[in-house]
């Protein structure tokens, strides 16, 4: 049976307590005069609270979520600035972050980084403040930290460790008395997957290995918030998506809210529903993902079995570009704000898709387009 | 498939207190050092010595009373030897408080200042598991993520380093000091040696912070793990060597070795010349003898170069200081 999905949520589908959101073509035609398809995802506490440079009608729906969720913001900071010599890391980042999962994203050397390390006072603020989980960053640092958890970007451990041993280690810095320590570290161990491995020293660990042993000393003592910095990296596709897998699961299944920094944008758009862009040290967008992708939403990726011919020539008389890729999908832009046109088209053709893949892209262009408004303002 | 549940659990259990975070950072640093067989060895070896100290303190105990064990024993083997036993307890019982003080200040000097070069030796064997491996691991951003400060992770090494030191030095001296006492023919000389005891564990705590310190800074100074302890057992040996030569030249040279100003430190807290003095003043024929001492000892005996040895202390303090604030920083 066709199914219509957004691409974003694919990864985590396999995981037994996500709601799925899969709907049958018959039934999307009928519902989708009242439903614009981004509404489905409004389940989680998404908003707009802090927009940076490029300014995107969004302010209704940022308005919507606050009043409907109304939730205590996990990170808040008032022009945090981060200067090193004289490189400035961060410029002035005023943000502030509702609970989920979020997607930091930004090129090489933008701040990102930094940024989770002001916030978990790793590195010590030029100026500035910030809070997270309602704390003040630089006064309660300790209390902070008890409650959030990190995995950095580089290849560490406490070396002379067997993985479960450094595990239980790290729950014990993170205050758990050493037989709850112990028993959760071995929890955790098996929820990101390891086996037996867990008893070799963790210098002797392949790059997968290691990713997830950071994984589990980040979330031994149960943090509400984890900061993920490029947690991907090193793996194979295969070990990446199992990562994500987990990581989805964090905030969608347990709610641990989940800021994922990353260069790769796919493994953001997999898991994330909020996106902040850092370039330069600064802000340039925070904004939902569904507000990203409904900016950008006029163009839809359909996979169909056959007549392609047919349904370029439908296209061409309403004078919607249309191409052919070269997975065979064919790149509709249909100018709308929903995927109700396209849907009332192949209806009209009585083609069944096998997919249609609404904004595709989406969250790659805005990327693009906040670094060259970035570079264009420096 | 596993055959339990593998799903993330939430936690709902009381925490740790600070210190209870501190002392895991101090119990795992030690438990690494203790994984080392040459150091399970060594503190074997001390507390061996600390035995063999407690035997010495207690045949010399013996010594000091009239109607000991010892004391008999002797008499029964030789009229000689038993006139001789019996001259030396009446001199020395006439002021007990000073022949045990002095008796066993003198013994638990050597035995302490001996014992912290074996507690040096140790610290160098675990110098590059204090701070060193942390660093070349990156494993310092690890602690700084956790519920614990900067100040947090170096209060732990140091009772870690401090730990090593009080079971390979403190440790082995005080319990000589408690079990020769307990085995003592008279309860009083808990109360003579008392000034042993101070001096022992003024000069142990002092020198046990100064070196716990320095094996810090040394520790940080580089990432390697073989370039630390080459570090630390060079200026160890160098400054053991160049001492005695800049002697004669120039006297200050002597500073440079942390071994030579903690030996100063010694003299200074165990006042050794002052317990001779007394001997000397009011104990007959012991005392005459102990005149016999040569003049340079007894000058270097009453007048310790103290100011020099502090205030190099001091300047070497400052520096591990400063190498571990630059070098032990998350970023």
């Amino acid at each position: 049976m066709a199914t219509v999905h957004d691409r974003s949520r694919k990864p985590v589908r396999s995981l037994p307590q996500e709601p799925r959101e899969s709907l049958t073509v018959a039934g999307l035609l009928s519902q989708a005069l009242r439903d614009k398809c981004g509404a489905r995802r409004s389940n989680t506490a998404t908003g707009l609270l802090g927009t940076y440079g490029i300014g995107l009608p969004n302010s209704e729906s940022a308005l919507n979520i606050t009043m409907e969720m109304a939730p205590q913001m996990v990170i808040e900071t008032e022009g945090l600035s981060k200067v090193y010599g004289r490189q400035r890391a961060l410029d002035g980042v005023t943000v502030q972050v509702a609970p989920g999962a979020i997607g930091l994203l930004g090129p090489n050397g933008a701040g990102k980084s930094t940024f989770m390390k002001c916030l978990l006072e790793l590195a010590p603020i030029t100026s500035g403040s910030a809070r997270v989980l309602g704390r003040e960053v630089g006064r309660e640092g300790r209390e902070i930290r008890k409650r959030v958890g990190y995995t950095p970007e580089q290849d560490c451990h406490i070396p002379g460790m067997v993985g479960c041993e450094y595990v239980t280690y790290c729950a014990q810095l993170s205050g758990l008395p050493f037989q709850a320590a112990r028993r959760r570290a071995h929890e955790m161990l098996d929820f990101v997957g390891m086996g037996q491995e867990r008893y070799r020293k963790a210098d002797t660990y392949s790059t997968g290995m290691k990713q997830r042993l950071k994984l589990a000393q980040a979330i031994v003592h149960d943090p509400e918030l984890v900061f993920l910095d490029e947690p991907t990296n090193g793996l194979d596709p295969k070990g990446q998506v199992q990562i994500l897998e987990l990581i989805a699961s964090l905030w969608r299944t347990y709610g641990i809210t989940v800021v994922l920094s990353s260069h790769l944008l796919q493994n953001v758009d997999r898991i994330c529903e909020q996106i902040i862009i850092i370039a330069r040290g600064r802000l340039l967008v925070h904004d939902t993902l569904e507000n990203l992708k409904a900016r950008r939403r006029g163009a839809a990726e359909v996979v169909i079995a056959s007549r392609h011919q047919e349904l370029q020539a439908a296209c061409a008389r309403r004078q919607w570009p249309c191409e052919v890729l070269p997975n065979g999908h064919l790149k509709i832009e249909h100018q709308a704000a929903s995927l109700n046109p396209l849907l009332q088209l192949l209806h009209e053709l009585a083609l069944a898709p096998l997919e249609i893949i609404p904004s595709p892209n989406a969250l790659e262009e805005t990327f693009v387009q906040a670094l060259e408004m970035s570079h264009a303002a420096a | 498939m596993p055959l339990h549940d593998t799903s993330y659990q939430h936690w709902h259990g009381i925490h740790l207190g600070l210190w209870g975070r501190r002392w895991v950072i101090a119990r795992h640093g030690l438990g690494a050092c203790l994984q080392i067989k040459g150091m399970r060895q060594l503190v074997v070896l001390c507390w061996a010595a600390g035995l063999a100290m407690t035997g010495l303190l207690f045949l010399v105990g013996q010594l000091l009373v009239a109607d000991s064990a010892v004391v008999q024993w002797l008499s029964n083997l030789n009229p000689i030897l038993q006139a001789s036993a019996q001259l030396l307890t009446t001199w020395l019982e006439q002021h007990p408080e000073i022949s045990v003080r002095t008796t066993q200040d003198l013994l638990l000097y050597y035995f302490a200042t001996y014992l912290m070069r074996v507690g040096i030796f140790a610290l160098g064997m675990t110098i590059p598991l204090l701070i060193t491996r942390d660093l070349a691991r990156n494993a310092i951003i690890i602690y700084a993520s956790k519920a614990v400060s900067r100040g947090d992770y170096l209060l732990g090494k140091f009772a870690a380093a401090s730990g090593l030191i009080a079971l390979t030095w403190l440790g082995p001296v005080c319990t000589a000091w408690f079990l020769g006492n307990l085995l003592a023919p008279d309860w009083r000389f808990f109360w003579h040696s008392r000034a042993a005891l101070g001096h022992v564990l003024l000069f142990g705590l002092g020198s046990m912070s100064i070196l716990s310190l320095l094996a810090l800074g040394v520790s940080a100074v580089s990432a390697k793990e073989k370039s630390t302890p080459a570090f630390w057992y060079l200026w160890w040996i160098i400054g053991g060597l160049v001492g005695p030569i800049a002697a004669q030249t120039r006297p200050w040279l002597q500073h440079l070795s942390f071994n030579y100003n903690l030996d100063q430190l010694a003299l200074g807290v165990f006042r050794l010349g002052t317990d001779l003095k007394l001997a000397q003043d009011n104990i007959p024929v012991v005392g005459d003898l102990l005149r016999n001492i040569n003049p340079r000892t007894m000058a270097a005996l009453n007048s310790p170069a103290l100011g020099g040895a502090s205030l190099a202390l001091f300047l070497m303090l400052a520096l591990a200081a400063g190498i571990i604030a630059w070098r032990v920083k998350p970023e």
